[in-house]
């Protein structure tokens, strides 16, 4: 089959660092094209030189078989090929038609014309399957409905090829569900979808074919028939990955330490209880909004909440995140780049900053004591670093929440929250992740971990509760894991009945 | 892919210099070698000394400075404060009417004092009322200044007993071992300043909470004791500034410290200190007022300058500082 | 001094003159005074008389109401301005902020029939005023420029202006212009905004850049405060004089005292204002016709005249 776009040897270097290098890839018209490889694979330089917004080093790209060079992201645009960038890049305070038509408004006698904008985003969005109202802000919208806010604005122009870059890292199974079938109706109209992502469930559900980056070079492109996850991810890491999950270990105990009853979080959440026992990994499921997140700000002390908390037999109570720790609890965000690390700033002061009375002498910081645990750190954890003076900003995502890992094993806290512990994380770094939490109960400590990936619940957790609208749902017992039964406590319904509301068909 | 594992950096820790701290210095000399070509009796002792005698006030109150902008604040009520604090010390030293150091010393304590109180309500009301501290502190600015023509009646407030303006007088023109008072005073409080910011918990917790101030509440940073106390510092400092100030001539009117807080300020950019927060440079931003103070001092002892263009000259000078600084760190 | 028009003094005997003639023609009246807010020593000063000539003409004329507001901008004061005029008053003293802001607002008070006395600085359109009672800039630098070339005779002069105004150019214009064909020569000249720390800054860098420099002209009183602690701080035996301006107490003090340093000052009384009230009352209660302009000249203050210029309780 003809291809509608095509790489030939594409090579890009950053001064003497080449981080793709002979790069071959055709899109055919009416075809899913997956790429997939770990983070700093350089499945997001293909992109951008796909659609224009970097020139490739060596190689050539052919549109529709004739030699073409971009002259930036806009002349990609005008040839017909858009990108879905994985970030939400939208002006919060503009309105739905504001947003897609931002740049490129429609004038009439030089003034815009709100009403043919807001007519045209309609039309759109319902080909999309959704009823956004064009007149809302988008500072009101779902974290999906921006995301398909997003997606609207890209196929406003004309499009022949549409890339989607990590398009499901922040939607829930069900929003992801209609996402994929506004994905399938593109390629029913002959659109060719370059897709990338490493959820590689959602590549065997989704694509046609699948091309494997590994370091920047091609490793291989394969029919999705006959390729399942599991060998994606043996080609990606290169090494045998039959085992992403560590055995659960076995050292949970019957002993309570932490008990939580009639917990409240005005607004988000009610009336949750639940306790955690010794040597446990506490999974907690649910959809986005959920209020799993907001429980357990509430319960840090991070948002006001009102309920009761026993801690080892005592009734405790934080009013800040700083109480927490004493007693012994740490939270680790879900938003590591907002509420986690300090981007701006470099390993040592990141490493250090929630334990910064263990570095002080007199009064004064001892610098040598937080170089020796930065060099401690980088050992335990794995943190793979070009160089010590690094900002945390310039980590790769599974770097940086072993950075925010290691920053809070310094308290040396007894009750570990971990906020969708691999969100942004590759795959061979969400195994050594596994493996941390799975060890840290094993030395008898309590983990709690938050989740969107089911897989991740059922694979990692002891129990999972599951959150519904700001309740406890209810709770799955080890023997019990599976999707279905998670989905079901999640949404209320049974999963295929989910995906045929999420779709539309209801 | 470019990442590779570091397990042992110790060794080249150190070698690297940190240009951006270093170029409000390369400026500062770039500045001096102008001042020396364009008038010979620039680079005289006197000279010299006076300039950076002079810079003294707008570097202890920047120090200050630098720890609020660091910290993700900004304190616009300075100048005001600068003023309420000299009337309300001179005040002080004229109703009690001694001429002795017992006298000074109230004096000063008061002096400390007031502005130490001045800084805790600028920072309590940031803190508690969640209010912009660019309104917060533009507000105290007007009741600071406020009350200090209220005290002077408009007028000018002098201290009365020329015993003791003689005594308090070496304050500001004295010197020990050939350095006048004024610039051993900044030195300290620069070197105090630093200490505090770079090796105590409360420094890091400044510099935390100006980088991202979710990361620091996460991190268990005591978010409102930091702000607050930044805020304090501020005012501490302009107290040192004024203890220093009064001396020089005696007097607080409704004009003193007029645009002081702009100087202010301006010293800490200069000095690379950003103003969104997250980075504070102590010594930058004591060069970045030595800088201000020399730019007018070229000014005018340069022959070919026009007395009405002298401001756009010196606008036209620290964007030109700006702008070195800029090319130096990216040349890197 | 030959020809003054009209002194300080006269202001306040007139009123009183009168205010006996007046007892018998009880009336109400109503006089807004309209002035800059007390941001500056000299502004200090027409406060502090302006509401100490409220008092005594309220209580020299049975009737009469006094309003003083004080406005920190030209803005504020044509928003004041409007206020006072709700108010339905009988004359306005106005010492506007500058000419091109305040025109028009005034105007509008004339065109409704008050009596209009304008002080100081004046207007873009003369035939708004019905009274104007001015310092004279001019004079300002004439009397400091003659005083150099007759004292001074010959010798370098560093000069200090005040913040670029009209004001401050009528003055330093004038004063060169009386220097001229003398053997006083000015050497230097820079801004220092009538500010004590500016000046003293200044006069630090002339001293620094001039070895020679035989007198000052700080043009006022503040700045000549700011000029005198750097000259004795950089010791300096050279400067034989330094010639202030505007009156202040503490410099009037000194000249009558003898200091060497401030043999003399150059008045420009903030109480002007007091002698536009006086006779803007007057006008009322008197039928002496009081429209015209009152120039307040410009007068040398030496030791023999320094009393009449002394006034202790003001702030200024």
């Amino acid at each position: 089959m003809d291809s509608v776009l095509r790489a030939e040897n594409i090579s890009k270097s950053f001064g003497p660092i080449e981080v793709l290098s002979g790069i071959s890839l055709d899109l055919r018209p009416g075809e899913i094209h997956a790429v997939i490889g770990e983070n700093g694979a350089g499945k997001s330089t293909l992109m951008r030189i796909l659609s224009g917004h970097l020139a490739p080093t060596k190689g050539n790209l052919y549109l529709n078989e004739q030699p073409i060079t971009f002259a930036g992201p806009t002349d990609a645009e005008s040839h017909g090929i858009v990108l879905v960038h994985q970030e939400i890049l939208l002006a919060e305070d503009l309105t739905v038609a504001q947003n897609l038509f931002l740049g490129r408004e429609i004038k009439r006698f030089g003034f815009v014309d709100d009403r043919t904008m807001r007519e045209r985003t309609r039309g759109i969005l319902a080909e999309l399957g959704t009823r956004i109202d064009p007149d809302h802000e988008v500072r009101r919208l779902s974290i999906a409905d921006r995301q398909l806010v997003q997606i609207a604005r890209a196929l406003l122009v004309p499009h022949k090829v549409v890339a989607f870059d990590e398009p499901t890292a922040v939607l829930t199974p069900i929003e992801a569900e209609s996402l994929f079938a506004i994905i399938r109706r593109l390629r029913e109209h002959g659109v060719a979808v370059l897709y990338i992502s490493h959820r590689l469930n959602e590549v065997k559900a989704i694509a046609d074919r699948v091309t494997v980056l590994r370091d920047g070079r091609h490793i291989a492109t394969r029919d999705i028939e006959g390729l399942e996850p599991l060998g994606m991810a043996r080609l990606m890491v290169g090494r045998d990955m039959s085992k992403l999950y560590p055995d659960k270990p076995a050292t949970a105990s019957d002993q309570v330490i932490l008990s939580v009853r009639d917990m409240a979080v005005p607004g988000y959440v009610e009336n949750a209880s639940f306790t955690l026992k010794h040597g446990e990994i506490l999974g907690f499921g649910g959809l986005i909004g959920a209020g799993r997140t907001e429980l357990f700000e509430g319960l840090v002390g991070l948002r006001p909440s009102l309920g009761q908390i026993t801690l080892r037999g005592e009734t405790v109570h934080f009013r800040d995140a700083r109480e927490a720790m004493a007693a012994g609890i740490v939270y680790l965000s879900e938003d590591r780049k907002g509420k986690g690390l300090l981007l701006q700033q470099n390993l040592r002061i990141n490493l250090s900053l929630a334990a910064l009375d263990k570095f002080t002498r007199g009064s004064l910081i001892d610098v040598g004591a937080e170089e020796k645990a930065l060099d401690g750190a980088i050992k335990d954890f794995d943190i793979r670093t070009r160089s010590r003076d690094l900002l945390a900003g310039q980590l790769s995502g599974g770097n940086q929440q072993k950075l925010l890992l290691a920053k809070m094993m310094l308290l040396q806290p007894r009750i570990i929250i971990i906020d969708e512990p691999t969100r942004g994380v590759d795959i061979g770094t969400k195994e050594q992740i596994y493996r941390f939490i799975a060890g840290l109960a094993e030395n008898g400590l309590s983990v709690i971990v938050i989740s969107s990936e089911m897989q991740e619940l059922i694979g990692l957790c002891h129990r999972v509760i599951v959150m519904r609208n700001g309740r406890v749902a209810g709770e799955v017992a080890q023997a019990d894991l599976s999707e279905d039964s998670i989905v079901y406590l999640a949404t209320g319904v049974h999963e295929e009945r989910a995906a045929e509301i999420a779709a539309g068909h209801a | 892919m470019t990442e590779t594992v570091l397990r042992t950096g110790a060794e080249k820790r150190r070698l690297k210099i940190d240009m951006r701290a270093l170029s409000p210095f390369i400026a500062l000399v770039v500045l001096a070698i102008a001042g020396a070509l364009i008038n010979p009796d620039f680079l005289t002792a006197s000279n010299i000394l006076n300039v950076v005698t002079r810079s003294a006030f707008i570097a202890i109150i920047a120090v200050g400075a630098t720890f609020v902008i660091a910290a993700g604040g900004l304190d616009l009520s300075v100048g005001s404060m600068a003023a309420l604090t000299a009337g309300v010390m001179i005040l002080t030293l004229n109703s009690l009417g001694g001429a002795d150091v017992g006298t000074l010393a109230i004096g000063m304590l008061a002096a400390i004092g007031l502005s130490a109180a001045c800084g805790l309500a600028n920072g309590l009301i940031v803190t508690f009322g969640r209010i912009e501290p660019f309104i917060v502190t533009l507000g105290t600015m007007g009741i600071f200044r406020s009350l200090v023509v209220w005290l002077a009646a408009g007028g000018t407030i002098t201290m009365r007993n020329f015993e003791l303006r003689e005594l308090y007088r070496p304050v500001y023109f004295g010197s020990i071992f050939g350095i006048p008072v004024p610039i051993i005073a900044f030195l300290v409080v620069a070197a105090i300043g630093a200490l505090i910011l770079y090796r105590t918990s409360f420094g890091r917790h400044v510099v935390a909470l100006g980088s991202n101030e979710d990361v620091a509440r996460y991190s268990g940073v005591p978010i409102w004791r930091v702000r607050t106390l930044a805020y304090i510092i501020q005012g501490i400092c302009v107290g040192i500034a004024v203890l220093v100030y009064v001396p020089r001539l005696g007097s607080a009117t409704p004009t003193t410290g007029l645009l002081w807080e702009l100087q202010a300020i301006t010293a800490v950019v200069i000095g690379g200190t950003a103003l969104k927060g997250g980075v504070g440079r102590v010594w930058g931003t004591v060069v970045g007022a030595v800088i201000l103070e020399l730019v007018a001092n070229i000014m005018v002892l340069s022959n070919f300058v026009s007395e009405f263009l002298v401001g756009a000259v010196q606008g036209a000078i620290i964007i030109i500082a700006m702008l070195v600084q800029r090319s130096v760190h990216r040349g890197r | 001094m030959k020809t003054t028009l009209l002194k300080i003094a006269v202001a306040a005997g007139l009123m009183t003159g009168v205010a006996t003639g007046a007892m018998a023609q009880q009336k109400n009246v109503t006089i807004a005074v309209s002035i800059p807010a007390a941001t500056h020593g000299w502004t200090g000063g027409v406060v502090y008389h302006a509401q100490e000539t409220a008092k005594q003409l309220e209580k020299g004329y049975p009737g009469l109401k006094v309003i003083v507001k004080t406005s920190p901008d030209g803005a504020a004061q044509a928003n004041a301005l409007d206020d006072l005029m709700a108010q339905k008053v009988d004359a306005l003293v106005v010492l506007p902020f500058n000419s091109d802001e305040l025109t028009n607002p005034v105007r509008e008070v004339k065109k409704r029939g008050t009596l209009v006395t304008v002080v100081d600085r004046g207007l873009k359109d003369a035939s708004i005023q019905d009274i104007y009672v001015a310092g004279n800039n001019p004079e300002f630098g004439r009397v400091a420029g003659k005083y150099f070339v007759d004292n001074l005779k010959q010798g370098n002069v560093v000069v200090f202006r005040g913040i670029p105004t009209v004001i401050d150019e009528e003055r330093v214009s004038n004063f060169e212009k009386a220097l001229e064909g003398s053997g006083v020569k000015v050497i230097d000249k820079q801004y220092a905004n009538w500010n004590r720390d500016d000046a003293f800054k200044v006069m630090q860098d002339f001293l620094s850049k001039h070895p020679k420099i035989d007198a000052v002209w700080a043009s006022d009183d503040d700045m000549a405060l700011g000029v005198m602690e750097a000259i004795r701080q950089a010791k300096r035996e050279d400067i034989k004089f330094v010639l202030g301006g505007a009156g202040m107490k503490d410099m009037i003090k000194k000249v009558m005292d003898g200091d060497k340093m401030i043999p003399a000052d150059v008045s420009y009384p903030p109480s002007m204002i007091s002698t536009a009230m006086g006779v803007t009352a007057a006008h009322f209660y008197t039928n002496a016709p009081m429209r015209g302009t009152y120039v307040l000249n410009a007068q040398l203050i030496t030791k023999d005249n320094a009393k009449e210029h002394y006034f202790p309780d003001s702030p200024f």
